[in-house]
């Protein structure tokens, strides 16, 4: 009996420092200055909130910003399936004053190419949200009870990382800035076409958000961010993807996939850089998607 | 079935009660079974092929001992009966895969199991009829080798020799096409059919007594934790062991429980937390800066370490418990200071069978310099060989056969000129280290891709230093784990070769539980559970 009672003990050591550790990581979650972490404090309140995936990352918050005199918030994640990013928006109108304008990059509706594995990444921020918790019970059963045996295995992902990376310090100048390579640039016409690949459940997830923001006063822009200009043409279905969006939510896309024309301002096929960014939203705000604090448009 | 899977958890819970509770051939009979379960779980086809292979190196062992074949009507009625018997197992379950469980995978030529092992028999049969009594035992010995190999040579290199054959007489404007097979390669064929060909050959040897009991045998053949990725197990270690019941001991089931934690840590924490940057920079080398090349170079030296080594601990941990003891299969290997301590150190199990077996009977070191050599690269490149049916393999093995020749060219200079140097002893062993690390990385390149031209993108990716400055390294968080967790492993190992750390666990209670403890937190917090398979399943 005496010999097997260390089993119980490691195994009661180890439940202890467990919760001791999650307690910890929690603080460490709540405190932080990383994008989800204030969402979920309900202190991050913006003017403008953006949401896409690594495409959403171009939305550059601090020229954002500085431009338009706003306050900004980008719920933009590598990857970000609209699976996770419709209950990660619903989940900020609930706990912050309405924005001005909710604009999300539409490239978000693919099923391929999204990690549609990211949502059991942000198990750590499931005890502040039932839609969480809803999601992951649902597409990730087993992850989300062994979140609540460990409550260190919630902080197991690269999200908590970067929620540990971001605690005290800002996360609003995250951009990849690098530019495009000579090799990439030569061989864009050996890359495959690229096609949305998207189902009606999607589509109905970013109806749902949408008529969700509106319910609440928020001006909703769908826009489609910048491509590298020779990879434009290799885009399959953007097209009825556009009409398809617009059929669900009744918003007309607003396509901006080719209006950065300067190769220097990419960072790949699909991702602007800083430079690129800037331009960006210098043309969101002369388009009007993004108004400015005195309501003209800057230069 | 997986040890890093929810469905080895409740194999396991129903597995160690049961096996303790029984005695003698009740508690082989569940071994064998549940053995059985554990490899059929991944695909039930391949029992065939697994118990055809028991079968047949079960009789040559007896007959080689015997000096003839054994009780020719008796051998006649059991390789019918095993047969039908074989035959209607697969008919049965065809019929339930395809009407009860319609998600199994069905045998679709039913009749080739029972095909196979008559046929094996009949060359059996004429091999003995055709031997004198002064060669019979060496001939039925052949027989045994050309048989398993024959089993290996189909289902794991046949497409290979084929489709390079073809090539090369493409290479001489010979147009010839012709069609490869159709098959799966079963999981842990290399390693089972290895094992199972040292019992024949040490039979002949007699360095063993052949095992007359049909029971003991096949459960040695595919005892469930080494079963599909080592340790090889050679049957003069193992078969005594199952001479004897072993009782439920408590020491063995503390250090085996350490031992399998330390290889969930390994392969669940280390190896598959390396293994998305790795794979990712192994998909296509040239989208990436040269300083991302060299980190998943690093990272898989100690992927494949980890999920390689981690399976063998799990394996080793698990037999602990329940009573058997293997040898080690790995000690540490990249603190070597040369290459033939690393093949000390390094896929122990495999390397002392190729030495044992292959480069001692082919003369060793014993005729001279050169016989050595050729001897030395033969080893590595069938070394190679038996990893895959890939000439990248063959190649990382003919690299290893390179370092072991200019290791015995060069070891002396190399030698006299370090103690030239006058160094500190830890920097000349430092040094060392170093230098067959690098070399090991270097042949590791191979290794991992897929083809020679990914291996030759690595390596110009590397040498062209492009980009190779900290701002370029790709998702650092990656990488910032990566390395802590190679940090962790390194002191973990480091500090174990003077504290023992086992043995500490097994004297004093209290660091026992903050060990274990601390494990299973190092588990929950940066443990992968969802990337699958080792990659030894593959050779």
């Amino acid at each position: 009996m005496k010999k097997s009672l260390w089993i119980f003990g490691t195994i009661a050591l180890a439940f202890l420092i467990d919760r001791a550790g999650g307690w910890f990581l929690s603080k460490i979650t709540q405190e932080s200055q990383f994008r989800y972490s204030r969402l979920y404090s309900g202190h991050d309140p913006a003017d403008i909130l953006f949401v896409g995936n690594s495409r959403g990352l171009s939305f550059y918050q601090p020229y954002a910003e500085e431009k338009t005199g706003l306050s900004t918030c980008n719920l933009s994640y590598n990857g970000m399936p609209v699976s996770l990013a419709a209950p990660l928006v619903m989940d900020y109108l609930d706990r912050h004053h309405p924005p001005k304008v909710l604009v999300m990059d539409i490239s978000l509706m693919d099923s391929v190419r999204m990690d549609n594995k990211l949502a059991y990444q942000f198990n750590h921020y499931s005890p502040n949200s039932q839609r969480l918790s809803d999601l992951l019970k649902r597409n990730f059963t087993n992850d989300f009870y062994a979140g609540k045996i460990s409550h260190l295995y919630r902080c197991n992902s690269e999200v908590f990382q970067r929620t540990f990376y971001y605690w005290k310090k800002s996360d609003k100048d995250w951009l990849l800035d690098r530019v495009i390579s000579p090799s990439m640039m030569s061989s864009v016409g050996e890359q495959k076409t690229l096609r949305f690949s998207y189902d009606k459940k999607m589509l109905d997830q970013v109806s749902t958000m949408v008529n969700y923001a509106k319910e609440k006063g928020v001006r909703v822009e769908l826009v489609v961010n910048p491509y590298y200009p020779a990879f434009v043409p290799k885009i399959g279905n953007l097209d009825s993807l556009m009409n398809d969006l617009n059929a669900a939510t009744g918003l007309t896309v607003k396509n901006f996939g080719n209006v950065v024309t300067q190769a220097e301002a990419f960072g790949d096929y699909q991702h602007v850089n800083k430079v690129g960014a800037k331009l960006y939203l210098d043309k969101l705000i002369q388009a009007g998607v993004l108004e400015t604090r005195t309501g003209l448009h800057s230069n | 079935m997986i040890f890093n899977s929810l469905t080895f958890l409740a194999f396991i819970a129903i597995f160690l009660p049961i096996y303790f509770s029984l005695k003698g051939n009740a508690r082989l009979w569940l071994s064998l079974i549940a053995s059985y379960i554990f490899y059929g779980w991944w695909d039930w086809r391949f029992l065939t092929l697994i118990s055809l292979s028991t079968f047949i190196d079960y009789y040559l062992g007896a007959v080689i001992r015997n000096g003839n074949i054994l009780n020719e009507r008796k051998t006649w009625k059991a390789v019918f009966g095993y047969g039908a018997l074989m035959a209607l197992l697969i008919l049965g379950l065809n019929f339930l895969s395809k009407t009860v469980f319609p998600k199994i995978s069905y045998l679709d030529y039913w009749y080739l199991p029972t095909l196979g092992l008559w046929l094996a028999f009949l060359v059996i049969y004429m091999a003995n009829k055709l031997s004198t009594a002064e060669n019979r035992g060496y001939r039925m010995m052949v027989v045994s080798m050309v048989l398993n190999l024959g089993f290996l040579g189909v289902f794991k290199y046949f497409n290979f020799f084929s489709a390079s054959f073809s090539q090369m007489l493409g290479n001489f404007g010979v147009e010839a096409s012709w069609n490869t097979l159709n098959i799966i390669l079963p999981v842990g064929i290399s390693f089972y059919t290895f094992q199972s060909m040292s019992y024949t050959i040490d039979v002949y040897r007699k360095e063993i007594e052949p095992e007359l009991n049909y029971l003991k045998f096949a459960t040695f053949v595919a005892f469930w934790p080494q079963l599909v990725a080592g340790p090889i197990v050679r049957a003069v270690d193992f078969l005594p062991q199952f001479q004897k019941d072993h009782d439920f001991h408590w020491n063995r089931v503390i250090t085996g429980t350490g031992r399998v934690l330390w290889g969930f840590f390994k392969k669940c924490v280390v190896a598959d937390s390396l293994a998305p940057f790795v794979d990712q920079v192994f998909h296509e080398p040239d989208a990436f800066a040269s300083v991302n090349i060299v980190i998943a170079v690093i990272f898989y030296a100690f992927q494949i370490y980890c999920d390689f080594s981690g399976y063998s601990d799990i394996a080793i941990g698990f037999a602990r418990m329940l009573g058997y003891d293997f040898n080690e299969n790995f000690k540490k290997p990249y603190f070597s200071q040369n290459f033939s301590e690393f093949w000390s150190r390094w896929h122990i199990s495999l390397s002392s069978w190729l030495r044992d077996y292959l480069y001692i009977p082919l003369g060793g070191n014993r005729h001279g310099k050169f016989a050595t050599y050729k001897n030395n690269m033969l080893t590595m490149l069938l070394g190679g060989l038996w990893h895959g049916a890939n000439w990248t393999f063959v190649f990382w093995g003919f690299l290893h056969g390179l370092y072991l020749i200019g290791q015995r060219a060069l070891g002396k200079p190399f030698g006299t000129l370090m103690n030239g140097l006058r160094f500190p002893s830890w920097l000349k062993a430092g040094v060392n280290i170093a230098l067959t690390f690098f070399f090991t990385c270097l042949a590791w390149i191979f290794f991992r891709s897929a083809n020679f031209g990914i291996a030759m993108d690595v390596i110009t990716g590397i040498a062209g230093f492009k980009g190779f400055s900290m701002v370029n390294v790709m998702n650092k968080f990656w990488v910032i784990k990566g390395f802590l967790l190679i940090g962790i492993l390194l002191l973990i190992e480091i500090s174990d070769i003077r504290q023992h750390w086992n043995s500490v666990a097994l004297r004093q209670p209290a660091f026992r539980m903050v060990a274990y403890a601390t494990l299973l937190l190092l588990l929950a917090f940066f443990g992968s559970f969802g990337s699958g398979v080792f990659i030894y399943f593959q050779f």
